[in-house]
């Protein structure tokens, strides 16, 4: 055996054929998603940048209303993605699959199973109506669509970011004398919150961006998805670069910023 | 500290036990050793006493689990204050208990950097921060460098004897038994023997408890005669004399244990009672010590300090030798044993 070993050649990775290969493809693949945002820089005309009639009322009408709906998705997904993450009981696959459905579901499709749940002539839509609510084309609708379009995903990913939190770690915290209460805030938040700020993240995308859903349940308020879509019909192209640009400035910040502040935090 | 404690799942368990000093529970793995700190601290369903029927963060424990279960988003001091209230004094109690465990000068590490010695007393920090009633440690030797080890559990037990909480640790190694003030052997879901570690290891209650506690040379017998001088009990082809047992009836099926450490090796002249002459199927060195594996009338585990090697000359690889094993050092098991634990050939 020994003689065996030594004869062998010693392979490091410098010595793997076509090493080049992998950053090379991956440098391409890189170039290919980047491309449309360089050519944004190009197409817009810079000197003649003006907004569009009524967009700074979109920008105030999706960056209102996102933070609220963002407030929403967080205060009803984190119950349900903890839930989900602890309680382990038999046909819980059922409990994943009905999860799934809406987030699997089309926009535009979960638009219309909105507009005939909760519009004017639907049961639970004319039980709200009598109550002042209106969920057509009034904000509460706006926010309405984008907590649905948004609360799927929020789930999901803060689901799997609780079900990383070791089990042991949360039953040692109640040893010590926490409360679950006390547990939640202490360990399990401070240690699932890299998924966490990735759940916030996608949802605050998910419900600025949310065109399918709102174009059928919200078409007003106009937000800036519908404002955009509006703008492309009745000037052109060059008149949604403006909004464009707003809307890239107003949906990147916030994951941005939580996903460099999460990554820098001591590693331990 | 009796404890009394009942649970179904996931393992079925009665346990009676009393906790005097570091006691120590043995069990094989898959016992429910676990299972049981996990039900007294309540984090699993229970009845029993004390603390029964209490929410988990009411019951006044401190539970150390395999790997201590430190947080790792927090440094050492920072873990330690972890279940005190807020507070002015808190940095300043955290600080002393860790300077009771001798790491004041690791307070501001975040466990990961710590070593398996020093995270364990950080974990024993923050649970005495909490002022327990009783300490509950699981496999407290399982993150320890082998090297240190013994060194480490020294401090510990003598920290915790200082404190004078009593402490529960669980473990499948004898090893940290030997160091108890009791110890007590948990299989088939409920404790087949208790006492101090030196009544167990001499007089171990049956063959599961005696494997626990090191016996690798197990076999079945027959009591041939019994009287107040002596047993004598027979397989096929030996005999061998025991000390007296009162419950020793002639005929009665009974299993022998001989430890490896206590067979010696004789000069072939010798002969006499209790001596055999068998022939050496293995041989290897394990440490200092010299393993032999025998095979004849009986097979035999003998383990050869090197103080005694030279009792029998040099040993021949493919010869026979003469061994001896006082009765005092031979012990029976009365038949009843669990259903598991079947006699077995030993060595």
């Amino acid at each position: 055996m020994s003689t065996l070993v030594k004869t062998l050649p010693i392979a490091g990775p410098a010595r793997l054929p076509r090493a080049w290969l992998p950053p090379l493809l991956g440098a391409a693949v890189l170039a290919f998603l980047l491309a449309p945002f360089a050519a944004l820089v190009f197409a817009t005309h810079w000197q003649d940048l003006h907004f569009a009639p009524g967009d700074g009322t979109a920008i105030s009408v999706s960056l209102l209303y996102s933070l609220l709906s963002l407030a929403l998705v967080m205060l009803l997904g984190t119950p349900l993605a903890w839930w989900l993450a602890h309680y382990h009981y038999r046909g819980k696959w059922l409990l994943d699959a009905l999860l799934l459905l809406p987030l699997l579901t089309p926009p535009l499709a979960m638009g219309i199973l909105l507009s005939s749940f909760y519009g004017p002539y639907a049961p639970v839509g004319s039980f709200l109506q009598h109550y002042g609510v209106m969920l057509s084309n009034s904000p509460p609708a706006f926010v309405l669509a984008q907590v649905y379009g948004a609360l799927p995903y929020f789930v999901v990913a803060t689901r799997a970011a609780f079900e990383g939190v070791p089990e042991e770690l949360e039953q040692i915290s109640l040893t010590l004398g926490k409360t679950p209460w006390q547990t939640f805030w202490q360990v399990s938040l401070p240690l699932s919150r890299l998924g966490l700020a990735a759940g916030v993240a996608l949802a605050w995308v998910r419900a600025l961006g949310e065109f399918g859903i709102v174009l059928i349940v919200a078409y007003f308020p106009q937000g800036i998805p519908v404002k955009l879509w509006v703008n492309l019909q009745d000037i052109g192209l060059s008149a949604v670069y403006p909004l464009l640009w707003v809307f890239f400035l107003v949906a990147v910040p916030l994951p941005l910023w939580l996903g460099l502040r999460s990554r820098r935090q001591p590693l331990f | 500290m009796e404890i009394h404690y009942r649970l179904e799942r996931p393992i079925a368990m009665d346990v009676h036990l009393r906790v005097e000093g570091f006691t120590v529970l043995l069990g094989l793995s898959g016992e429910g050793k676990s299972t049981l700190l996990k039900a007294i601290a309540g984090l699993l369903p229970a009845s029993g006493t004390p603390f029964g029927g209490l929410p988990v963060q009411q019951r006044p424990i401190g539970y150390l689990p395999q790997g201590y279960g430190l947080f790792p988003h927090l440094r050492a001091w920072e873990n330690v204050a972890f279940p005190l209230l807020p507070g002015a004094d808190r940095h300043r109690e955290a600080m002393d208990l860790l300077a009771r465990m001798g790491l004041a000068d690791w307070s501001e590490r975040y466990p990961a950097t710590l070593s398996g010695g020093q995270r364990q007393r950080v974990a024993l920090a923050r649970a005495l921060a909490r002022r327990p009633q009783l300490l509950l440690l699981d496999e407290p030797t399982s993150a320890l460098d082998m090297a240190t080890r013994d060194e480490i559990l020294e401090d510990l037990i003598a920290e915790m004897r200082q404190l004078q909480i009593p402490v529960l640790a669980v473990t499948h190694d004898p090893h940290l038994a030997t160091m108890a003030d009791r110890m007590a052997v948990l299989a088939g879901g409920t404790i087949v023997q208790e006492g101090t570690p030196r009544e167990l290891f001499a007089e171990p209650a049956n063959e599961a408890v005696a494997r626990l506690v090191g016996f690798r040379n197990i076999f079945p017998a027959t009591v041939a005669s019994a009287s107040s001088t002596g047993v004598w009990v027979s397989g096929p082809g030996w005999r061998l004399q025991t000390a007296p047992r009162p419950w020793a009836r002639p005929g009665m099926a009974v299993a022998v244990g001989i430890r490896s450490e206590e067979v010696e090796i004789q000069d072939a002249a010798a002969g006499g009672e209790n001596a055999l002459c068998l022939q050496v199927a293995g041989l290897r060195d394990e440490g200092l010590a010299l393993r032999l594996k025998l095979r004849g009338a009986l097979s035999l585990d003998v383990l050869l300090p090197r103080l005694r090697q030279r009792d029998g000359g040099i040993i021949d690889p493919s010869g026979s030798l003469q061994v001896y094993m006082a009765p005092e050092h031979v012990h029976l098991f009365p038949p009843q044993g669990s259903a598991d634990d079947q006699p077995r050939e030993g060595g």
